[in-house]
């Protein structure tokens, strides 16, 4: 729940008044001004409408060394991050040869697996010699070695369903996947037991119920599918119900006929707002409804829950009960690529259709090498405890620097335990302070605005990762504060200091 | 400090879901009130002349963003409201929520003090009524989609 004080949310909407006029001002002066040059692509249509990327040219393009910093090394706890100059206003942006070794709490590095690996590397580098960087093929083709098929396992192992399947890239998974899986007209896939070839029945209308504050990746597959959209307010539970109530009640829209398969997507942690899933009630609506749950882990597997299993080990949610579980293995794995973990038939199922599948190139083996490394430290089968100190480590540091930065005063969404943190600016003139102002103290913060989030809400999203040390967040808590000071973005009372209390934030372990 | 909470809308068009945050109302008065001043300050005219002004520029301004220009300003949403005016957007398309009778009554309010500071006198009341009329109808349940003997239709 995000609060707002008034006159906050009353000048930021002033702020973007003032920026949006003057943005028209200048496209209109640009018009006039392009009126008098000739130009040699007549009768040729526009690539992009004028209106289309007016946000872009006008307010984006004006921060733009907030966003898209290119580094130099490894993302681990420090970064070195490219100084860039600009001679026409941020329009065009120079890269130099020089960099900043700058602290980085902008990689979603949380167990630290962003950089060298003392059990995973040599093993990496093994594979990556032994295969080659990519297998160049589908895997229907030539592109499943035995290490795919080994991750495939793990993967479905480490996440407790039956079989999973895995893609090269995150994002494409959920847009090629869902699909697949729902759509104006379903297939329905049956495998008699003793039969090998699978039954497919053709029904229509299927309902796609998510999340409002899902990932572009769901909501491009969603509209790729076809099938019926339907938002439910964000982690509300009792709007959910109503909304499956009402279209159950209602049907398939002009027909009436009954829906033939209603599927609920929401995320394991949203990753603008930190907040972890309601899953124990969604899952039970679901069932009391006989809706397909379908869950997004992307952010939460390998950084919540004991052994770092995701958001169903944290609240204690039976695996078999959630149908689909997703998740991508670039945040806490180190690696890139996507899976899909659910019941064998789904599996078989998604291996004949899904076109991530059959036409995409697959993972490269030395990443797929890295996440099965990588679940192997965590689960403390290559013989340390080092994965237990991870998971430890990251709960530990996110909770500590939750606690620090609300005494501090500032407005900081996310639940606990959850390693992503967001800072709330809402005004749009805060978020370039912000940001120039920590990247001035070598820290470097990512810093989101419209459209990413809600116009008013404007945050800084911070993400803490196991690899932080103690007197690194100490030294994040000291730049952050005087560049919140500086921009006046702590909008609640600050805790009052004890002194034993200054005594111990002080104090090094 | 009066603080407020936000709720997040099940919106999904980013054009128009910033309209359901708290503030706006206020905001938008607040811009109308501000700009009457500027004008007075700058015209050095009567009062009611000041809300004249306001109340046409008002029209302008408002007809231009709310009823003439289609689609979004994103690349992003792949084009799905292009063929819709940002009050055709709003809500989702529903009719006679607050937000939508708030906005059709903010004309109407402006209106009757340009009319009532000018004291009814032509030709300013001409034209007031003339803006209002066009904004409110503009606004009507029925008019939602229908375009004019073909004026601002697409090709």
């Amino acid at each position: 729940m995000i609060t707002i004080p008034y006159l906050t949310a009353v000048s930021t909407y002033f702020s973007y008044g003032l920026l949006f006029a003057f943005g028209q001002l200048r496209d209109y002066s640009r018009r006039i001004f392009d009126w008098w040059s000739t130009n040699n692509l007549h009768g040729y249509a526009p690539i992009c409408l004028a209106h289309e990327d007016f946000y872009i040219r006008r307010l984006y393009h004006r921060i733009q060394d907030c966003f898209g910093r290119p580094i130099s090394s490894a993302p681990d706890a420090w970064v070195d991050v490219v100084e860039r100059f600009s001679n026409d206003n941020n329009k065009t942006l120079k890269r130099t040869t020089k960099s900043t070794r700058c602290l980085n709490l902008g990689s979603y590095n949380y167990l630290g697996f962003g950089s060298y690996d003392e059990y995973c590397t040599p093993l990496v580098i093994d594979s990556l010699k032994k295969f080659s960087p990519s297998t160049c093929s589908s895997r229907v083709d030539a592109g499943t070695t035995s290490v795919h098929a080994e991750l495939e396992e793990c993967v479905a192992k480490y996440v407790g369903k039956p079989a999973a399947i895995v893609t090269g890239m995150g994002y494409a998974t959920n847009s090629a996947i869902i699909p697949v899986l729902i759509g104006k007209v379903c297939f329905c896939c049956y495998l008699s037991c003793g039969d090998v070839t699978p039954k497919t029945y053709v029904l229509q209308g299927g309902l796609i119920i998510s999340d409002s504050l899902n990932h572009t990746s769901i909501v491009n597959g969603a509209r790729g599918s076809g099938a019926t959209i339907r938002v439910f307010q964000h982690n509300t539970p009792a709007h959910l119900e109503r909304v499956l109530k009402e279209q159950i009640a209602e049907g398939q829209p002009r027909t009436h006929r009954p829906w033939k398969k209603i599927m609920v997507v929401v995320e394991g942690i949203y990753s603008m707002e930190g907040e972890i899933c309601q899953l124990p009630e969604i899952v039970s609506i679901c069932k009391k409804y006989k809706a397909y749950v379908y869950l997004d882990e992307a952010h939460s597997i390998g950084a919540i829950g004991k052994t770092g299993r995701g958001v169903c080990e944290l609240l204690g949610v039976d695996t078999a009960d959630v149908d689909i579980m997703m998740g991508t293995f670039t945040k806490s794995f180190g690696s890139c690529g996507g899976y899909i973990a659910g019941s064998k038939d789904l599996i078989q199922y998604l291996k004949y259709q899904c076109p991530a599948h059959l036409y995409a190139t697959s993972i490269s083996t030395p990443s797929a090498q890295q996440i099965i490394s990588a679940v192997k430290v965590i689960l403390g089968e290559d013989g340390s405890n080092r994965g237990a100190q991870k998971l430890a480590r990251i709960r530990e540091n996110s909770n500590f620097f939750r606690a620090e930065l609300q005494k501090m005063g500032f407005e900081v969404l996310g639940d606990n335990d959850s390693p992503v943190m967001p800072i709330m600016l809402y005004n749009p003139a805060k978020i370039p302070a912000f940001s120039r102002e920590c990247l001035r103290e070598n820290v470097a913060v990512v810093v989101v605005g419209f459209p990413a989030t809600p116009l008013l809400l404007a945050r800084a999203r911070i993400c803490i990762s196991a690899s932080h040390s103690r007197e690194d967040l100490i030294k994040a808590l000291q730049v952050i504060s005087k560049a919140g000071d500086l921009t006046g973005i702590k909008y609640f009372p600050a805790a009052p200091k004890k002194q034993e209390e200054v005594k111990d934030t002080i104090k090094l372990d | 400090m009066m603080y407020v909470r936000a709720l997040p809308t099940t919106d999904v068009n980013r054009n128009t879901e910033w309209f359901t945050y708290p503030g706006v109302w206020t905001t938008y008065i607040l811009i109308l009130f501000f700009s009457w001043l500027l004008v007075l300050s700058i015209f050095n005219c009567s009062p009611g002349m000041a809300w004249t002004i306001v109340h046409l520029a008002h029209f302008s301004v408002t007809y231009h963003l709310f009823h003439w220009k289609k689609g979004t300003p994103f690349g992003d949403d792949q084009g799905i409201y292009n063929r819709l005016t940002w009050w055709e957007q709003i809500d989702n398309g529903k009719q006679l929520t607050r937000n939508r009778k708030f906005l059709t009554l903010v004309p109407v309010v402006l209106y009757l003090i340009a009319s009532h500071t000018t004291d009814y006198q032509n030709p300013m009341l001409f034209l007031n009524t003339l803006a209002v009329f066009i904004m409110v109808v503009a606004k009507f349940p029925h008019m939602h989609k229908v375009r004019i003997f073909g004026i601002n239709a697409d090709q």
